[in-house]
């Protein structure tokens, strides 16, 4: 569909480049954040200086690191990142090569599962956690996320040393702005039928997304676009398909690619990994803190209660992008989109949008089950 | 035109022969370890029994656990599909369909012969036929007699494990404490089809509902099923079938 697209490999071919930068911004003194959730502004982070990378495990491979440990009847995400931590410290050869290159975790008080698992990580990484607010919505929600970015504030100019300027966090806003806007185009060509670029592709670059220096990413999704808007793709073969649920961190592309394989065509992608990340920009006119304050709470996740702004906005990007059907993902063991699901079905129902409940974890066993699920679906909606 | 549905189950292989509208013929067989060959088999012996050649028969689509390893099928469909169009032929008022099979059970809302919505078991054997089958096995009785012991039960065991391996240990020490064998048939019996009913109703499934698959066999089965959603189930007389029944009508083309 979509051979035509050499910006991708800007993409694949990324890893080594950006791990050496990493390691001579080090030497140059630069500290470097892990983090692990889009609540973590990045904006904060390079303002003070730093750099920082995302740490979320999409790998089955360092989960039985993280066994030994933790109980196995967990979210799989915070169990292979918490396996890769483990191993990179404790100098394993499982993990990523970026692990130890970070000087502290940047965590956040999100799901049971990694509130708990970042009382742990301190034992092997620094680790500081961003507190926020449950019932978001409210002035007084607002004004307690805005009292703890200013204490993250305080917190990176301990760790650089440098001032977290209102300048400084209005030029990065400004630059993140930039990246959001470049999604944006991404996202805003996929709306066209035939795409002209295939749904797993695309999450191989938003897996990156945290990865790569912001300038990195958006060369590469720029040159994307433009490639994008050139391409003839081939006719359609199958129903118009939309992903909503948990985050696919990398390593992560069971699914979609088993939709793809199965002649689904995913179109977008409402989660962590899609556009949750840069749907809502941030106001570039309004005082810095408070702009972000109240940006980064109107990210839709489960987590937040009660989550309305996630279920209008899944109805509204299917209608959007003119979606069959959506196939909602959940990572096992992850009791808050599981348990919102049903809300989520109950909306789409009264739209005549089919819904397709696929729970899984990073293993292989169920490949057969889902395919099975997934073909039915595609013959259903088609 | 003549065609033909395979159905290659994890359990069994069901091979079926269809014209115009009207089955000529059918066979069921274990599927062993190798689903082609099960396929394979089960298709040449239908065609000898049914007195005819591979040449004769037009398309021949397949379903199942199976499917896509069937090399001598001209298509393959999901048994969410084939079933939907097999029991919709025998019965065309069906509004929703239950099938226990021997790795997973299904629950299927059907709107005018075509599926609605569907769901599927977890990734575990509980509510399928495995489970009867260990549990049959604890209880040192034939899978077969299973449902006609629940039915004369007074007293059924009450069997909380949902577990396969759970619910065997379950047994054995329900055998222990010297409960009859027809009481702890009707408790495994009753769980699954909690466990089954559940699904049903989670799919809103109410009346005109059909039970295939091979645990449909299992009159007890039937029986707790019917107590659990409050409605008579439609059974074909080859509950097994629906699903090869459904591909050779899918292979017939778009009628």
């Amino acid at each position: 569909m979509s051979s035509s697209l050499p910006g991708l490999d800007i993409f694949k071919n990324s890893y080594e480049f950006r791990i050496a930068q990493l390691k001579e911004e080090r030497e140059n003194g630069i500290k470097v954040v892990g983090t692990l959730c889009l609540y973590v502004p990045d904006e904060i982070i390079f303002a003070a200086g730093a750099d920082r990378i995302v740490l979320c495990g999409g790998r089955a491979d360092t989960i039985p690191v993280a066994e030994q440990s933790l109980p196995r009847n967990i979210c799989p995400l915070i169990k292979s990142s918490f396996g890769a931590v483990v191993d990179g410290c404790c100098g394993g050869n499982l993990a990523c090569a970026h692990v130890p290159l970070v000087d502290v975790v940047v965590a956040e008080a999100t799901c049971d599962g990694k509130k708990k698992m970042y009382e742990i990580l301190p034992d092997y990484l620094p680790t500081y956690v961003l507190d926020l607010p449950q019932k978001p919505g409210s002035p007084e929600a607002l004004n307690y996320f805005l009292s703890e970015l200013r204490k993250f504030g305080k917190f990176m100019e301990g760790l650089t040393g440098n001032v977290v300027s209102d300048d400084a966090l209005k030029r990065e806003i400004r630059s993140a702005n930039e990246t959001k806007r470049l999604l944006h185009r991404l996202f805003g060509l996929r709306r066209r039928d035939p795409p002209p670029i295939r749904g797993s592709e695309v999450l191989r670059v938003m897996q990156k997304q945290f990865f790569l220096s912001p300038d990195q990413f958006r060369q590469g999704v720029g040159q994307l676009c433009n490639e994008m808007e050139h391409v003839t793709p081939d006719a359609r073969t199958g129903p118009r398909i939309m992903i909503s649920g948990c985050p696919m961190a990398a390593g992560n592309t069971k699914v979609p690619d088993i939709i793809e394989q199965k002649g689904g065509v995913i179109v977008v992608e409402e989660s962590c990994t899609g556009t949750r990340s840069f749907w809502d920009l941030v106001d570039e006119d309004k005082d810095p803190w408070t702009a972000l304050a109240e940006r980064y709470l109107e990210i839709p996740c489960a987590c937040m209660t009660p989550n309305d702004q996630r279920v209008a906005r899944i109805v509204d990007l299917a209608k959007q992008y003119d979606v069959h059907g959506v196939v909602y993902y959940t990572l096992q063991f992850c009791h808050a989109y599981n348990i919102e699901r049903l809300r989520v079905q109950r909306a789409l129902k009264k739209e005549k949008i089919p819904l397709l409940a696929i729970e899984s974890d990073y293993g292989d066993s169920d490949t057969e089950q889902i395919g099975i699920r997934v073909d039915a679906f595609l013959e259903m909606i088609a | 035109m003549i065609t033909a549905g395979i159905d290659a189950g994890a359990a069994t292989t069901k091979a079926l022969l269809f014209r115009d509208r009207e089955i000529i013929g059918y066979r069921i067989g274990i599927t062993a370890f190798d689903f082609p060959t099960a396929a394979r088999n089960m298709f040449d012996e239908l065609l000898a029994s049914c007195d005819m050649r591979r040449e004769e028969v037009g398309n021949v689509y397949a379903t199942g656990y199976g499917r896509n390893s069937i090399s001598f099928a001209d298509k393959s469909i999901s048994e969410i599909t084939a079933h939907t169009k097999g029991v919709s032929f025998l019965f065309p008022e069906v509004q929703g369909i239950i099938d226990v099979g021997g790795q997973d059970s299904k629950v299927i809302v059907v709107e005018d012969g075509r599926v609605a919505d569907f769901l599927m078991n977890d990734k575990c054997a509980a509510g399928t036929g495995k489970f009867l089958e260990y549990t049959a096995k604890a209880l040192e009785v034939p899978i077969n007699d299973l449902g006609g012991l629940a039915l004369s039960s007074n007293h059924p065991a009450d069997i909380t494990s949902m577990c396969t391996v759970f619910a065997e240990s379950e047994v054995i020490s329900l055998r222990a404490r010297g409960i009859t064998k027809e009481d702890i048939a009707a408790g495994l019996i009753a769980s699954i089809a909690t466990r089954v009913g559940v699904m049903a109703k989670r799919m809103g499934l109410k009346e005109h509902v059909a039970f295939v698959g091979g645990v449909a066999k299992n009159g007890g089965m039937k029986a707790a099923l019917e107590k659990e959603l409050g409605t008579i189930l439609y059974v074909p007389s080859e509950p097994q079938i629906t699903g090869a029944l459904g591909a050779a009508i899918a292979a017939q083309g778009n009628r």
